[in-house]
């Protein structure tokens, strides 16, 4: 197994990375615009936000469940810390706050799915509706705004990227060191493969699965602050529809919805894929209302091709 | 051998409506592999759960070392030194064998990770010791296979520095040559000193490992020989021996013409290696065999469930191969199968929705459907087959096993299928709906109808069938017609357990 031949390697690389590859090179051809560093580096500016939205999302279903409050949490994040701003609070603790808040809604959710039984789906569609009213209820239904320098220091540069694709970098090498290397990431895996396991090492399934969906409640809470930082003011209903394209973008990185299979490496190719079409459509100047048709369309084609292609492997 | 480790004393554990264990005594001693043997059911999982605390016994006492035993759950016991290798396996598919091995004791490095290296090097160490150094233990298990997963359950249950490991059917997924490396592994932890507990039905693996038998059946102790006081055929006969009363009910009938045949029929995952038979109209045809012999397989690929990877099938003459159910229905192939609450049941619909979920379309050949007609039907059936129930509106989560199982036969009555697969159909019920099942499968026999019957117990297909194949291991090993002097239960015993005459 050491020496992997070069058919093996080809073999190993995830569906994703082509279906990446082909759209840039699709873009590319229709809109030469498309090729530049200004542009990627505008896609990567894009996508923090729901990049770090999708590793929660990625950890949530690797436990076999999905989380559908994570725009509401998001929401809540940019409305909440600007509230509190307003109400003299310093932005830097109303951050600090609202990531704690985020934990604890995370905690709340882990609490209801364990210790009910109930299918994550509704939980967090619940959470979702109570998170979003409570948003709407702060600002008033409109947006609010406190003026800070600070937001801007998560747009700036340092050694060529920006400091907020940094702060999704960390996040990554947290999620993946925590899936990789503690008892927490071995047990959110044996919590979507095998819960009974969990039991014979007598483990608390409950318990891990709080803990798992507090820690995706922590990376939803940085995403809301990367979303204020790019809008500058709170926005409740900013994050809606990135729940779905959260999972999208995990299903499409190679995380099976089910037995604990995948890993938050290939989420970031999926979100990037996701990115990569919205840019191109907008680039190429598909009017609005057809963007999402065809960013619906695309994704729908590329999860096909991804359950293809994964089938056929595992069946050779 | 050495003194004893763990005895139980007048274990009994209830089960909802059936004694699982009733006054059983078990004793282990060091360094001795103790077979729990009987048929499906008899209470060898039941015990060695109790064993292992993941049941709690009503009555009776368990001793470890003399002292007595109170385990709070399967935790406890593995603290006490009792772990399992389970027959369906415990591991996490998308963990590797390491990370199986210590899940939840993981060594950690000063930074609080987990220290990967150590744990491969430790899990490496502990395949060593069982010669499966082969196996890569940086691996998801789910790319393993079969055998090297079990091998990493070994490893497993003996990174807890066990003194008594129960085996839970272990080969019943191995072929011949994992098999004898298992027994190799598992004379070397005998001769250490370990008591091993080995749950199983292959008799010819007796002989091989035993020391001590216990034979159970329907709950209860019938003996404890030495591996060498017994011969096979007292053996078979202590597992399956109880009086055949007057429970069967058979009409000679007379067979014409050939309902269904198959040649060579393989599947694609070498449960079922070409197997032949035929049955004709009004004859009951049992397939007799253990859980894992095929049997099941053979049912589902007749029906149209599993693909059929070779072989041929003709249903009245004619060449025909259902891909799926919906075709084998129309080829006039029905199937009662083995878990009816999983798969014979709308679990939450009523008696009367149940009993036209196959045949709406036959009934109703429009697209209106009345709902009048639907409970007349049910009521029918309910007269006919005497459901006990106070309405046919109830859901049928609600009735008892006998009952839920008359509701599926009416299901497949009101199709009326010319060949029926009946798989285990009074697993789980009470004597009195067994008897009633029986005679209907005989008055189906007597109306023309082909049936196939598989089922795991031995007095039940020899009182209902009149001929029965034979299967182990995917294959079919032997054909006894009831006019034969074989047509008794020694003999079919001996031909499940030790597979056909050399």
């Amino acid at each position: 197994m050491k020496n992997k031949s070069f058919k093996d390697i080809v073999r190993s690389i995830p569906p994703v990375v082509y279906m990446l590859v082909a759209m840039i090179v699709i873009f590319s051809l229709i809109e030469p615009l498309y090729l530049s560093t200004r542009n990627f580096r505008n896609i990567l500016l894009q996508c923090v936000p729901l990049m770090i939205m999708a590793f929660a999302q990625t950890i949530v279903i690797l436990t076999e469940g999905i989380d559908m409050s994570l725009n509401a949490v998001v929401n809540i994040v940019t409305v909440l810390t600007v509230w509190l701003a307003i109400k003299g609070v310093p932005l830097p603790v109303g951050m600090a706050i609202s990531v704690l808040v985020a934990i604890l809604i995370g905690v709340v959710k882990g609490f209801f799915v364990s210790k009910f039984s109930l299918p994550p789906f509704i939980v967090s569609y619940g959470m979702q509706n109570i998170v979003n009213s409570i948003a709407l209820l702060l600002t008033g239904g409109a947006s609010i705004y406190f003026a800070s320098e600070l937001y801007r220091t998560f747009t700036k540069t340092v050694l060529l990227v920006p400091n907020n694709v940094w702060v999704a970098a960390v996040m990554f090498l947290l999620t993946y060191t925590m899936l990789k290397r503690t008892k927490l990431g071995a047990n959110i895996r044996a919590l979507g493969g095998n819960p009974e396991s969990l039991t014979l090492a007598g483990v608390n399934p409950g318990r891990s699965l709080i803990k798992a969906y507090a820690f995706a409640g922590f990376l939803t809470g940085i995403a809301g602050l990367m979303m204020l930082c790019r809008v500058e003011s709170g926005q409740p209903i900013v994050a809606n529809g990135l729940e779905f394209q959260s999972v999208a973008a995990t299903v499409l990185g190679g995380t099976s919805l089910r037995h604990g299979k995948g890993n938050v490496a290939g989420t970031i190719l999926g979100v990037l894929l996701i990115q990569v079409i919205q840019n191109g459509l907008n680039i190429c100047g598909v009017p609005a209302i057809y963007q999402s048709v065809s960013t619906g369309g695309i994704v729908l084609a590329a999860i096909i091709v991804n359950a293809l292609i994964t089938s056929r492997k595992a069946k050779a | 051998m050495g003194k004893t480790i763990l005895e139980a004393k007048h274990i009994t554990k209830l089960f909802p409506g059936m004694k699982a264990l009733d006054d059983v005594d078990f004793d282990l001693q060091e360094g001795e592999v103790h077979i729990l043997v009987g048929e499906n059911g008899a209470g060898k999982s039941t015990l060695s759960k109790v064993l292992l605390g993941a049941y709690k016994a009503e009555q009776g006492e368990i001793f470890l070392d003399g002292q007595p035993l109170k385990l709070t759950g399967t935790k406890d016991a593995i603290d006490k030194g009792i772990v399992a290798v389970y027959q369906e396996n415990s591991l996490v598919p998308y963990l590797n064998a390491a990370q199986n091995i210590f899940l939840n004791r993981e060594p950690k490095t000063a930074l609080g990770l987990l220290d990967l290296k150590k744990m491969n090097e430790d899990a490496k160490a502990l395949l060593k010791t069982l010669n499966c150094e082969y196996i890569d233990v940086t691996r998801a298990v789910s790319s393993l296979s079969v055998a090297e997963q079990q091998m990493v359950e070994i490893a497993k249950a003996l990174s807890f520095s066990p003194r008594i490991i129960v085996f839970d059917e272990p080969t019943s997924t191995l072929s011949e040559r994992e098999v004898e490396s298992l027994f190799v592994q598992i004379r070397k932890l005998k001769s250490e000193g370990l008591g091993i507990i080995y749950v199983s039905h292959r008799m010819q693996e007796f002989p091989q490992i035993g020391d001590r038998i216990t034979v159970l059946r329907d709950g209860k102790k019938i003996g404890c020989v030495g591996i060498n006081e017994c011969s096979d055929a007292e053996l078979v006969k202590m597992m399956v021996g109880r009086d055949v009363s007057q429970v069967y009910v058979r009409n000679k009938n007379d067979f014409n013409e050939e309902a269904l045949r198959v040649e060579g029929l393989c599947d694609q995952g070498g449960r079922v290696k070409g197997v032949s038979f035929n049955v004709r109209k009004g004859e009951i045809v049992g397939l007799a065999g253990l859980v894992g012999a095929g049997r099941t397989e053979t049912a589902e690929m007749i029906y149209g469930i599993r693909p059929i990877a070779s072989g041929k099938m003709t249903v009245f003459g004619k060449e025909a191969m259902p891909k799926t159910p919906t075709s084998a229905v129309k080829m006039g192939i029905g199937l009662i199968s083995e878990d009816r609450k999983r798969q014979g049941l709308a679990l939450n619909e009523s008696i009367a929705q149940n009993n036209v979920a196959v045949s709406l379309l036959k009934i109703f050949p429009n697209f209106f459907v009345n709902n009048g007609k639907i409970n007349q039907i049910a009521e029918e059936f309910k007269e006919k087959l005497r459901i006990m129930t106070t309405s046919v509106g109830k859901k049928t989560r609600f009735l008892s096993g006998g009952n839920q199982q008359k509701v599926v036969l009416a299901k497949w009555l009101s199709q009326d299928p010319e060949i029926l697969i009946f798989d285990e159909p009074t697993r789980g019920i009470d004597v009195g709906a067994k008897m009633e099942i029986y005679n209907l499968m005989d008055q189906m026999a007597s109306q023309g109808k082909a049936i196939i019957m598989i089922s795991s117990e031995l007095p039940e297909i020899i009182g209902m069938s009149d001929r029965i194949y034979i299967m182990k291991e995917g294959e079919i090993t032997g054909e006894v017609k009831r006019e034969d002097p074989d047509f008794n239960q020694e003999k079919i015993g001996e031909l499940m357990m030790l597979g056909g005459a050399e």
